[in-house]
């Protein structure tokens, strides 16, 4: 599965630009499903029929943050705008990657004091992007305005743990890309959401739950982990204890029945896993959730380090944990 | 062109029946279906010679305005902005209570401004609309809480510009009412979808989808400028003179890459002028149209326009022409929207 992690993290997906994420996915997945289909915006939904009459979706989002070019300057350095919730700190000297071309962001400042303010006060607003072009045009031919740029940040294995750019959310795919290979013989129909532009707000999942009416959503996701040095002290997710069952963030409150069913199922199955209260944040359970009639929603998450930097950090147990989890809840959960 | 009949006309978000009545009435004959839904978008049909697939165009009625929330003893109403609108832009502004009652935002002079006032904008608390009543009961007469209350500005043309109200998105009606005036028939369905409270979050478009399945949409806007001599040009969003303007992102939304090629290929066929819109920040209804029920791939096309949210805006009128032109190849080269 590592070597899965390492491709689906290191394909370029930012927010609208899914397409080479979703090609990687369907080439996994050619011999393990029934059908898929690409929705109205986008979305890639798999599925695998079952006999029961329940259908379960299972989704994690398919994009990653980014930067997208706003304007280009007369000697040929890029103004970029941020593409979902960019920290600008983690793009200061790092290389963005927009297609084949890679750049490089940094800090503006004419003065000592304003480079120094501009350091301080960090904002997309007072960065450039180099990509070694000399002139407008020049700069134009390569990247044109509008293009969409991720980190240029690759895959390293550093003994139980993971590192990667855009383990958000392409470990929650692979999750779901593993759970499609291991199903046999499933009594429910399984329904796999690669969903679109979660980053900028939630806005393929509603779409994708509206397109085929499940009974249960369950969101794959990453959350915060509170286990480096004076990390969050209010939050109990940590590293290798298993896949979080989230009860609440800031954007929804899982459904209770799921929760609980989950619970049973990691308890039954000695399967390890944990309890998850987010202060902030949300997944695209909230927008699930709201869909249609509404449908009971619930998000299982990856605890990870780093979240929305190049370098995101999660735990290989964790990982296989969370397949298994979803494994029992796809056979038993409804 | 219509802009000058809507810009002066009032309707701020929840109060846009005048500016439906009149686009009623001005499309009425030309179209082949028109109903107005409950919660007041005004949506027209011209039917298809092959209806292969439906294209929806929408563009906002409302405006930003204000709305009186309370009346003081001495007869001057407290208000709150309806949209986002800041108190730099309506101090010592006219505006017109319940689209008839002339009123004054004023502000203590500048002779009474303790010096740091001059260095912070006041905020909507200390603001007050003057009516001219002499006491609360004497306003009570003629106002109520919840009344609405407008900018008053002139619709004037200075050559190739155009400036007066609510342009935002008043620009975008009268380029889709040029549109119908062109009596064409596609190979498409065509939808308008003049709708309603856009600017409290994009409300009115909620409800289209359900009513239309789309199959594409593509939301006619007037966009902030920001080309403003003290910004350096690779700050700014637009500039006028220099074509529609179309948007690969805003606020919430990753502009559909298959829209925006599209609308960019049928600009570059046809030889009409464009330029992007090169700031990311804002929203338009494109953002809940396509996440609203099935979801609708759309896209996004603007008239630059300055100083939109404040009582005056200004286009260029070349740009108002282009982007005319540019839908109506768009409707021509239908299939360049198909699947």
């Amino acid at each position: 599965m590592t070597e899965l992690v390492k491709k689906l993290t290191e394909a370029y997906g930012p927010s609208g630009r899914e397409s080479e994420v979703h090609q990687l996915i369907l080439e996994e997945l050619s011999d393990h499903i029934d059908g898929y289909k690409f929705d109205a915006v986008g979305n890639l939904l798999v599925w695998k029929y079952g006999s029961s009459g329940k259908k379960i979706l299972f989704d994690a989002h398919s994009d990653e943050i980014g930067l997208v070019v706003t304007n280009i300057t007369e000697k040929g350095f890029l103004r970029v705008d941020a593409v979902g919730g960019v920290l600008p700190h983690t793009f200061v000297g790092h290389r963005v990657r927009f297609g084949d071309v890679v750049g490089v962001a940094y800090v503006e400042g004419e003065t000592e004091e304003e480079r120094k303010k501009n350091w301080n006060n960090l904002s997309l607003d007072n960065m450039f992007v180099d990509i070694g072009a000399r002139s407008y045009e020049e700069a134009k031919n390569k990247v044109p305005i509008g293009s969409f740029g991720v980190y240029d940040s690759h895959f390293y294995e550093m003994g139980d743990y993971l590192v990667s750019k855009a383990m958000d959310d392409r470990i929650g795919c692979a999750v779901i890309v593993e759970l499609f290979k291991r199903l046999n013989s499933c009594p429910n129909t399984i329904i796999g959401s690669f969903s679109v532009q979660e980053e900028v707000g939630l806005v393929g999942a509603s779409v994708a739950a509206y397109t085929l009416s499940p009974d249960v959503c369950i969101a794959i996701d990453v959350t915060d982990s509170a286990d480096y040095p004076k990390a969050f002290k209010r939050h109990s997710m940590v590293l290798g204890k298993g896949p979080a069952i989230k009860v609440k963030d800031k954007a929804s409150i899982s459904n209770r029945m799921v929760v609980e069913k989950l619970v049973e199922l990691a308890e039954a199955g000695g399967i390890p896993y944990q309890m998850e209260v987010l202060t902030f944040g949300g997944t695209n359970a909230a927008a699930l959730q709201r869909t249609r009639a509404g449908i009971a929603s619930a998000t299982v998450s990856i605890p990870t380090r780093y979240v929305h930097s190049p370098s995101e950090m999660v735990c290989k147990s964790d990982v296989e944990n969370t397949v298994q989890l979803l494994i029992e809840y796809a056979m038993k959960g409804v | 062109m219509y802009l000058r009949d809507l810009s002066v006309i009032n309707g701020t978000s929840g109060d846009e029946s005048r500016v439906r009545s009149f686009i009623k009435q001005q499309i009425q004959g030309k179209v082949d279906e028109v109903w107005e839904d409950r919660l007041g978008n005004l949506i027209a049909l011209k039917k298809g010679t092959k209806a292969n697939r439906k294209i929806l165009f929408a563009a906002h009625m409302d405006e930003v305005g204000f709305m009186v929330t309370n009346i003081d003893e001495d007869g001057t109403l407290c208000f709150a902005p309806v949209g986002s609108v800041e108190t730099q832009v309506v101090i010592g502004k006219q505006v017109k209570v319940n689209d008839s009652i002339p009123g004054v935002i004023g502000f203590k002079p500048i002779h009474l401004q303790e010096k740091d006032q001059l260095l912070r904008p006041p905020k909507f608390e200390e603001l007050r609309i003057y009516i001219g009543a002499k006491n609360k009961e004497e306003a009570l007469r003629i106002v109520k809480i919840g009344d609405y209350a407008n900018f008053v500005t002139e619709y004037r043309e200075n050559g190739r510009r155009a400036s007066g109200k609510a342009f935002d998105d008043r620009v975008g009606c009268s380029v889709l009412m040029d549109v119908i005036d062109m009596q064409q028939r596609y190979e498409n369905d065509v939808y308008f979808a003049f709708v309603v409270q856009e600017e409290v979050g994009l409300r009115g478009s909620a409800v289209v989808v359900e009513q239309v399945r789309p199959d594409v949409a593509i939301v006619i806007e007037g966009t902030i400028a920001g080309d403003d001599p003290g910004l350096e040009k690779d700050r700014w969003s637009t500039h006028l003179g220099e074509g529609p303007a179309v948007t690969f992102m805003h606020t919430g939304y990753v502009v559909n890459q298959k829209v925006f090629q599209a609308i960019l290929s049928v600009a570059e066929k046809h030889g009409i002028p464009y330029q992007f819109r090169r700031r990311t920040q804002g929203s338009t209804d494109a953002g809940r149209l396509v996440r609203t029920g099935p979801g609708t791939a759309s896209g996004v096309i603007s008239v630059p326009t300055r100083y939109i949210h404040s009582p005056v805006c200004m286009i260029d009128l070349e740009d108002y022409a282009n982007t005319v032109r540019l839908i109506e190849k768009i409707l021509e080269e239908g299939e360049v929207f198909a699947k």
